[in-house]
Order: C-alpha cells, then structure tokens, then sequence
C-alpha cells in the first residue's frame, strides 16, 4: 500500500509540465466564456486616485496628465485602467492629457481615447488634449518645462497644432493646474515623475503599473509620494466598479455622477454579467434591492473585472499545484529516509 | 473577423506553440516582433526627432547653434568602429551629467524622504513592524560581525521580513503573468472568435 503510494507521489513529482499548462488555461478559459459575479473589495490605494481625480470634476482650472510608458505586452493590466481613468474624466467634466515617451505606445493612446471616448460628446481640444509621443531624450526637459508652463515645453498636440490658445489651455499653465499626473507602466519610470516632477515642483503623483512593478513602488506609496497605486490586474478591475458606481451613476439629484462615498461603496455591487448597469443594494437586514438603469455596461467597461474571475480562478490552481507539490517532495523525501 | 485581428491570432498562437517546445513558428514570431518594432520605430524617430529637432532648426530656421549637440549626438555612430570607437564617449559624457543632475532630487524621494516616513511614533502595529524589519535588515547587511548567538539571532529575523518580502513580490510577478495571459486568452475567445461578448 505504502509502495503503491509512493509510485504515484514520484510520478506526480516527475509531471510533465505541459499538463501543468493546460489546466492553467482551462483554468482560465472557463471563466471567460462563462462569467460570473463576484465582489471586487476596493483597496485604498485606487479609492484616492478615483478621489483625486473626481475632486476635479467640473473646474475649468485643473486637470491631469496621463503618461503612457509601456508597449502592448502589458496592454493586458494597463490599458483597462487607461480606459477607466478616461471614462471617469469624461463621465466628470475633468480635463484630461495625454502623453508618452515611447515610440510604441503613441498607437495606445489613441486606441484607448477612442475605446474610452465611444458614446461621450466630448472634443480633442476642448475636454481632452493627446500631446502625443516625444523622444524619451526629451523627457526630462519636458517633465521640468512643465513644472514651468506647458504651452513652452510641449508647444504642439499629436496632431502639429499649436496648443498654446486651445480651450482646454485655459486656466492650465503648469503643475499647480495640471495636478495630476499618473504614469502607466511596466518599468520603473514612475520615479523620473516623483524625482522631478514631485520633488521639485510638489507635483501629485499616482501610479498605474504592472503587478511586478508593485513592491517596487510600494515604499513610494507608504511615504506619501505617490498619491495611489492601481496595482496590475486588480487596481483596474477596482477602478471599474468604482466608475460604475459614482462616476457613470445619473439621477435627478445627481445628474452627472455622484461623489465619492465609503458608505455607499459598503452597500453597493455592480454585477458584471448584466448588459446595463445594474445597481444591487445591500440593506441592513442582508435583503439585497436591484436598481436598474439604461446606462450601457460595454465589454471594454468590465474587461478586467471579467479577467479577475479568471485570475481567481488561476490563482487557487497554483496554490493547489504548489501544495500538491510539496506534499509530494516531503513524502519521496521521507521515503528516502525510509530507504 | 478582420484580417488584422487573424493575424494577431496566429502570431500569437506561434509564440504558444513555444509551451509545447522549440519551433520554426515560434521563431518566426519572435524575429518578426524585433523587425517590426524597429521598422515602427525608426520612422517615427526620424519624423519626431530629426526633422523638428535636427533639420527644421538647421537648415529651416538657419538656428545654426543646433549644430553642435547635433554633431555630438552623430558620434554616437563610431560606436560600431574598431578605432573610432573612442569618439562615442564624448555624447555618454553629456548623459552622465544629466545623472549627476538627478543625484539631488534622488536623494531627497529615495532616501530622506524614506528616513524621515521610517522614524515613526511606535503607537501601532505596523510602525512597529516598520521598526524592526528596518532594524533587523541593516543588521543582516552589516558585514564586518559574524551573524553568530544573540545578534545572529536578530539578523536571522531580518532574513525573515526579506522572504516575506521576495514572498510578496513573487506573488505579485505570478499575478502578472497570469494578467497577461489572461489578456491573450481574451483576445482569442473575445476579438478574434467573438465567443466572449
């Protein structure tokens, strides 16, 4: 019995690890083709983006900069965020720019404008500008020129026109205006922003960054340089839900978004797996009441909500692979012992 | 299905097909992504940075002053050569005074500021475990003692709060990973065989 045992520890040990790879991809699959509802818990780190950014809605004298840093490899955690962070400024009336250094990401920001700018009467030059890519050489003389006045230091959009007397300009000059600026990215370039735009300037600094990228910027967060952190997969689908639930929410009272609240955070969820937002409402008896609305929930609306089922999932696989792995290292070393 | 999104399909199923082992189409992907973002970003270069930084103010603006970093950034190209190479190191002098320009501010986000947010009022849990991880890691880094009795006691702890840490970190690099499958798997059932609405 104990022989028979062994025989089969030594062969899960000695596992061919492509069948590893297929059950991470059913483990996968599954989830996204068959979605379900689940709670996202919203972390503080992403509720005082989502804070900062809405304290700004409707001022015609602040803004915030949105710098792409990454290519499409990290498309997957970024561009969800992106996507969010743009449907909460034009869901808002904040004003937004764009930006980035690299050569790959300029195809980004214009894919995610237009992902994020489909059903909303908004304008370039009026309610969002895209500055477009500069060569990464420049960017610290962009970074600090702005700090100074960004009609100088950038002179023209994307698109070659000057930006100096667009609408969107006005009122905006430097970083006491533009007060925002979050960094999406794969790499460590989050710390060229708070060197310089943040130590010399006081800039506000937040963070959209890949889940590898986390304890990196974590001692950054912790001292207060970095106002928030959406953090991979996770801080997108939070920031999701938390769009969903105040920025895209309209009623008489509110008819353009509600502000930012924890007690109705507690109370609300926004299932994922309806086609239109729909608004459940924990009462304090544990009786849940549904408001339903007409506002359309696009696929690109919950993208990395629907991709955290999948990431649940994955995730209890390998903490399975991984006991199973070490029982089976601790059994065929006891055998060992046993001889 | 457009004709881009199939093409993004098989390219990515060639990467794929690496799981499975080696192959000709694996290499064909990823010969194909090299050569296609340096024939993306070449172009873009040239349009974005040579023509409004180089020509334009030259030959345009007769801004003849441009010349001189223009030069300096050309020698760059004797990098490729056997006797010239020698010219590339008066450009990397320039970018090293950049660096040195940072140093300041990269003292203050990196190090004081980190000091200063390290030295709490120990009056709750976390500024405690702050203090001791703190502690316990400069000790382990402290080279000149042995890690033996008492105070290999105490930097043994320090190895402790660092595991946590490269545990933590670890986690967060599986997430990723998987995120990034997650995003392709997405793009095959959702974009390319429309089977996710």
């Amino acid at each position: 019995m104990e022989k028979r045992k062994m025989t089969l520890v030594q062969r899960m040990q000695q596992l061919d690890r492509r069948y590893i790879y297929i059950v991470i991809a059913v483990a996968i699959i599954i989830p996204l083709l068959i979605p379900f509802n689940t709670k996202t818990y919203v972390t503080e780190p992403t509720a005082n983006i989502y804070k900062k950014i809405d304290s700004f809605a409707g001022r015609e004298d602040k803004a915030i900069l949105m710098s792409f840093n990454h290519d499409a490899s990290t498309m997957p955690e970024l561009f969800p965020m992106e996507v969010s962070i743009l449907r909460h400024c034009f869901e808002r009336d904040v004003k937004v720019f764009t930006l980035c250094f690299m050569p790959q990401a300029a195809p980004l920001v214009d894919y995610a404008i237009n992902t994020a700018k489909e059903g909303y009467d908004v304008t370039s030059g009026v309610d969002y500008l895209n500055f477009g890519y500069r060569p990464f050489a420049l960017q610290l003389p962009i970074i600090l020129g702005m700090g100074e006045d960004i009609s100088n230091a950038l002179e023209t959009d994307s698109e070659g026109r000057k930006i100096e007397n667009m609408e969107i300009m006005e009122n905006i000059r430097n970083y006491d205006d533009m007060n925002l600026v979050i960094d999406f990215s794969g790499s460590a370039s989050i710390q060229t922003w708070i060197i310089y735009a943040r130590a010399k300037f006081g800039a506000n600094i937040a963070a959209g960054i890949t889940a590898v990228m986390v304890a990196d910027n974590y001692p950054y967060l912790q001292t207060g340089q970095l106002v928030g952190m959406l953090r991979g997969l996770k801080g997108a689908a939070e920031y999701e839900k938390l769009v969903d639930i105040f920025a895209a929410y309209e009623d008489e009272d509110y008819p353009n978004g509600r502000p930012y609240s924890q007690e109705i955070l507690k109370e609300i969820n926004v299932p994922i797996t309806a086609d239109k937002i729909i608004y459940e409402v924990t009462n304090e008896d544990g009786s849940v009441d549904k408001i339903s609305t007409n506002a359309e929930m696009k696929y690109e609306y919950k993208k990395a909500r629907i991709g955290m089922n999948a990431q649940s999932v994955a995730h209890v696989m390998i903490i399975v692979f991984i006991i199973v792995g070490n029982i089976g290292y601790f059994l065929t070393r006891k055998n060992k012992k046993l001889g | 299905m457009t004709l881009s999104n199939f093409v993004a399909a098989f390219l990515t199923l060639c990467i794929f097909s690496f799981l499975y082992k080696e192959n000709p189409f694996y290499r064909f992907g990823e010969h194909l992504l090299v050569g296609v973002s340096m024939g993306y970003a070449i172009p873009l270069i040239y349009d974005t940075v040579f023509i409004p930084y180089v020509y334009r103010p030259i030959f345009l603006d007769h801004n003849y002053i441009i010349i001189i970093p223009a030069v300096l950034g050309f020698l760059y190209v004797f990098r490729y050569s056997k006797n010239l190479s020698w010219l590339a190191r008066y450009p990397i002098v320039f970018g090293m005074g950049i660096v040195g320009m940072s140093v300041p501010m990269s003292m203050h986000s990196q190090v004081l500021v980190q000091m200063k947010t390290a030295m709490l009022p120990l009056d709750n849990i976390n500024t405690i475990l702050i203090f001791i991880g703190t502690v316990t890691i400069l000790l382990y880094f402290f080279f000149s003692k042995a890690h033996k009795g008492a105070y290999g006691k105490v930097t043994n702890i320090g190895v402790w709060f660092m595991m946590i840490g490269f545990g933590a970190s670890f986690g967060y690099t599986v997430m990723a990973r998987i995120s990034l499958l997650i995003g392709r798997i997405q793009f095959l059932l959702g974009d390319f065989l429309g089977l996710i609405k």
